[in-house]
This record gives C-alpha cells, sequence and structure tokens, in this order.
C-alpha cells in the first residue's frame, strides 16, 4: 500500500509519464539560469570596466623625435605634475617609474636589453576625488602649454568603446534570457495543459460533486506548481553549482581569459537563480489555474 | 446502522413537521437529444415528493441514464423546465450550481471512483469538497465503509476491489453527506443478493430519514423489496407511473 500511502490527500495523482515533462522543465530552467547569470556577470563586467577607469587620468609625455630626451622629459614632467597637484578634484597624481613602464610593455616586447634602452615616454598617473569632477579640456590646454609633449588621456574613448561591448555582452545574455524565458513558459504552459487534459475526468467529477470552481482551481494550481518548482529548482541548482564551480577553477589558479571579469557569481547574484523556479512555478501556477476555470466553463 | 444516520435520525425526531414541502424534483416537457442525432427523452414530466422513493424502470436505451443526467446537472435539457429544490435551472445562476449539487449523492453506472486515491479517500471526498476537517468525519466514513462490508479494505485502491466491491465505495461515497437527494444507476449491478439486500436497507433507511430516493435499475427483484412508486421509460417517453411492491 505504499503508493496508496503515497498519494494520500492528493486529489490531483502524479500522471505517468510526467518524468520526461520535469526534464524538460529542469532543462529549460538550466538555460535560463545561466543566461539570467551571463546577464548578471556581463552586468558586473560593465560596471566594473566602467568604475575602473572613471576616476583616472593619465598623462603622457612623448619623448622627442631627435636630440637627448631625458632631460626634456624631465622638466615637462615636474611641469605637468605642479599642474596636476594644484587642479581641484585632483586626489593625486605621481609618475610612473620607468621598470612599471617596462613591465607595462614586456608583454608586447619582451625584456631584453635592446627594449631597455627604447626612449618610453614618460606616464604620470592622476586619481580624481571620488564625486569631484575635473574639466578636462582646460587641463589638456594647461598641460600643452605647460609641456608642449603632454598628452592629456581620460580614458573616455577607451571607456566609451568597453561600455559599448559590456552593453552588449549585457544585452545579448537579456535577450537570450528573454528567449528563454519565453521556450520555458510555453514549456510549462504545454506541460501544464497536457497534464489537465489527462485529468479531464477528475475535473468533471469534482465538478459534479459540487467542488466550486476555485477548489478545483487550487487542486490543479497547487499540484502543477510544487511538480514544476521542484524540477526547475533543480535545473537552477546545477547551473548555481556551475558558477560555483567556475569560481573554484579561478581561486585554484586557472584564469579563463586576462583582464575578463571573473566567471563565477557571488552569493548575492546567486540569490537571483532562485528567480527561476519561483517564476516557472507562478506561470505553471496561472496556467493551471486559467486552464481549470476555462474548462469548468465549458461544462454544464 | 452507521452512527451519522443514527444522528440525522435523532436531529429529525426533534423537528417539527415543514411547513410547506413543494416537489424535489419537477420535470416538465423535458426533451434531450444529443447534437443533431434524435430526442432520447420526450416530454418527460414527473414531480419527486421531497423524501419520495422512487424506481425508474425501463429497457437499455429507453434514456434511463439521461434523465438521470439532467436530474444531477450533468446536461442541461434541449427543451422543457426542471426544477431542483425549488430552483428552475434555466434561471439559476451558476454560482448556485455548486450548492445545489453538493444536495445531490450520485451513484454512477461506471462508479467513476479517483483510481489514485483509497476506497476511503474516494468516500471522504464529497466531505473534503464541503471543507469539512478529517478529524470531523473520519470515524463516518470508516463506520460507512464498515456497513458497506468494506471495513478490511478501507486502505485499497479501486484496481484491487472487485466490481461488486467498487459498487459499494461509489454507494458509500454517494450517501456519506446525506445527501437530500440520491441518484443511483443500476446500484446493485454487480453485488451478490446478500449485499444487495444490505445496500437496498441502506437506501431504505436513507429514505426514512429523509432523503429523496430515486433509483434506475433493470433489477425486477430490487422492486419486491421496497414499497416504492416505479416510473417506467420506453424509447425516451414516460409511460407508467404506479407503485411497485404490489
Amino acid at each position: 500500500m505504499s503508493r496508496a500511502r503515497a498519494s494520500k490527500g492528493r486529489i490531483v495523482p502524479r500522471e505517468a509519464g510526467a518524468a520526461p515533462l520535469d526534464i524538460v522543465i529542469g532543462i529549460m530552467a538550466f538555460l535560463a539560469a545561466l543566461a539570467l547569470g551571463a546577464s548578471l556577470l556581463a552586468e558586473r563586467a560593465s560596471l566594473s570596466w566602467q568604475a575602473g577607469l572613471a576616476d583616472r587620468l593619465t598623462v603622457q609625455i612623448l619623448p622627442p623625435e631627435r636630440g637627448s630626451a631625458a632631460p626634456m622629459l624631465d622638466a615637462e614632467t615636474e611641469a605637468v605634475l605642479a599642474i596636476l597637484r594644484r587642479t581641484d578634484g585632483i586626489a593625486y597624481a605621481a609618475p610612473v617609474s620607468r621598470e612599471e613602464s617596462l613591465a607595462l610593455v614586456k608583454p608586447w616586447l619582451g625584456a631584453d636589453a635592446l627594449v631597455a634602452e627604447l626612449p618610453l615616454p614618460r606616464l604620470i598617473d592622476a586619481k580624481i576625488i571620488p564625486g569631484m569632477s575635473v574639466n578636462v579640456p582646460q587641463l589638456a590646454r594647461e598641460l600643452k602649454a605647460a609641456a608642449p609633449h603632454s598628452l592629456l588621456d581620460d580614458h573616455s574613448h577607451w571607456a566609451g568603446r568597453l561600455k559599448g561591448l559590456a552593453d552588449g555582452v549585457r544585452y545579448s545574455a537579456y535577450a537570450i534570457l528573454l528567449l528563454i524565458a519565453v521556450a520555458t513558459t510555453a514549456t510549462v504552459s504545454f506541460a501544464t495543459r497536457a497534464g489537465l487534459e489527462a485529468h479531464h475526468d477528475i475535473v468533471e467529477l469534482l465538478h459534479q460533486m459540487g467542488a466550486t470552481a476555485g477548489f478545483i482551481a487550487r487542486a490543479f494550481e497547487r499540484h502543477y506548481f510544487v511538480s514544476t518548482v521542484l524540477a526547475s529548482l533543480v535545473g537552477a541548482i546545477v547551473a548555481a553549482a556551475l558558477f560555483l564551480a567556475a569560481g573554484g577553477l579561478e581561486f585554484a589558479g586557472f584564469e579563463a581569459v586576462p583582464f575578463l571579469p571573473p566567471l563565477s557569481l557571488n552569493a548575492n547574484e546567486l540569490v537571483w537563480l532562485a528567480a527561476v523556479p519561483a517564476v516557472s512555478g507562478l506561470i505553471a501556477w496561472a496556467t493551471a489555474r486559467l486552464s481549470v476555470l476555462a474548462a469548468l466553463r465549458r461544462i454544464y | 446502522m452507521p452512527q451519522v444516520f443514527a444522528q440525522m435520525r435523532e436531529a429529525l425526531s426533534h423537528a417539527g413537521p415543514p411547513l410547506w414541502s413543494p416537489p424535489m424534483v419537477r420535470f416538465e416537457n423535458v426533451g434531450m437529444r444529443y447534437g443533431p442525432g434524435p430526442e432520447v427523452l420526450r416530454d418527460v414530466t414527473f414531480a419527486l415528493e421531497a423524501g419520495s422513493f422512487t424506481f425508474l424502470t425501463g429497457p437499455s436505451g429507453a434514456g434511463k441514464t439521461t434523465l438521470l443526467k439532467l436530474m444531477y446537472l450533468g446536461e442541461p435539457p434541449s427543451r422543457g423546465l426542471i426544477t431542483l429544490f425549488g430552483h428552475d435551472l434555466a434561471t439559476a445562476k451558476r454560482a448556485q450550481f455548486p450548492a445545489i449539487r453538493r444536495r445531490i449523492g450520485v451513484v454512477f453506472q461506471d462508479f467513476r471512483l479517483l483510481p489514485h486515491l483509497t476506497a476511503y479517500e474516494n468516500v471522504a471526498l464529497p466531505l473534503r469538497i464541503t471543507g469539512i476537517a478529517e478529524g470531523d468525519y473520519k470515524q463516518d466514513v470508516e463506520e460507512l465503509l464498515a456497513w458497506v462490508g468494506l471495513g478490511g479494505r478501507m486502505k485499497a485502491l479501486p484496481a484491487t476491489l472487485s466490481g461488486g466491491e467498487q459498487q459499494r465505495v461509489a454507494i458509500a461515497r454517494a450517501v456519506v453527506g446525506r445527501p437530500d437527494l440520491l441518484i443511483a444507476d443500476e446500484p446493485t449491478g454487480n453485488v451478490d443478493p446478500d449485499i444487495g439486500d444490505r445496500l437496498i436497507r441502506l437506501f431504505a433507511e436513507l429514505n426514512r430519514l429523509g432523503t429523496t430516493v430515486l433509483i434506475a435499475t433493470h433489477d425486477r427483484a430490487l422492486l419486491e423489496r421496497v414499497k416504492a412508486r416505479e416510473m417506467r421509460l420506453v424509447d425516451g417517453r414516460l409511460v407508467e407511473l404506479g407503485m411497485a411492491n404490489r
């Protein structure tokens, strides 16, 4: 009698052949959770790239094409530093050491002796006080007047391109999420309607016994809400495990792509994945309710 | 006799006679056809008084099941007037139908038990529908199942029950809510004579307690056991009215 005990209290039985539909719902929920996680990663990447560049200024002092560079570079560096340090909104300004500059070009040019002799531009790194702004065009003019070989870069061009890239990734992830959400909705709705068709005799019997439309709808919506939430919860948990595994790999030293943000979701972002089973359950609930009420309207 | 009916009897003994008792069921010139087919019921007119016991007889295909279906609100008639418990079904609001249906107990010819529920759960279903807590009906359901000879099969699923046992579960389910009107379609068709006697006594006891009973049957022997009115259907027409057990 274990079967009888298992079904105690359940007016709507678990239909035979429901497992494949549960698997499909679970897979759709897994894909939806992946797309949601990817959109969260893209959003975080976009924000971090922009934040990393938004409050930085870099001044380059280019070496002269001929003649001795060092005295001119020293003089113009001092002049630029003096201007930057008295400009409102600049938190600090400091020259990048030659060792640091060589380290920056090392990935492209190597580190042999010839490279050490190259006339590298002097770099001055400046940081803007958070919340304050600097009149970049005016500052550039001042710097040009004091140091003719200087070039002020506020990274707006690079930041704009990065933002475009990040927005592209983000909107693509949203579009994929939307498509998967539509597919998940259709799947859950189809599964629910198919189940209801199979249980039409139960609807009729309950109706005949005097059950109200609300009672019958509740019996079915609870059934499909629970089974859909359980199936999609499994899909979302597998997706969350994948994101956590990606985080574990990065922690162990496997960097996916240099300078791209990590592929792991943080705790706050993982909580968002719970929206997938919740929304799937709501779709099943609403579909079951509307389908039962529509079926009852067709019965005398 | 189950305690549930003894309680009803006790309650009725303190009640005075009804001030006015309109017919519980009234059919006037009722016709019924399915789709474009011929009429399966034609100009059927009758009334069932509250507290009456009636047999509906007639050959197969005469329209007995269709007449019962109209009475338990399974289908609307193609024409004519049906009044149940004083409600004209043509003008009653749909929102009133569930309450009307709850006053009717139906024993279907094909039982219509839910296969995933045990005998106990099937019998308890009408009470669950009305929102009664299990603690308030458990004893009644168990007593009723014992009365129909299924005290030891309460946890059995319908698939493991014989046809007669399923029929008794269906009967227990129909009467457990103490309906005002009990409609049964061939309720003793699959049971042995002893159980049939017991079921008829159950119907008669319910009838004595005030339930209006209508039984459709082929079984002439059944008519000998209860003094009751007989309505006979032939080719969709109600052709004979009289007292059975004459």
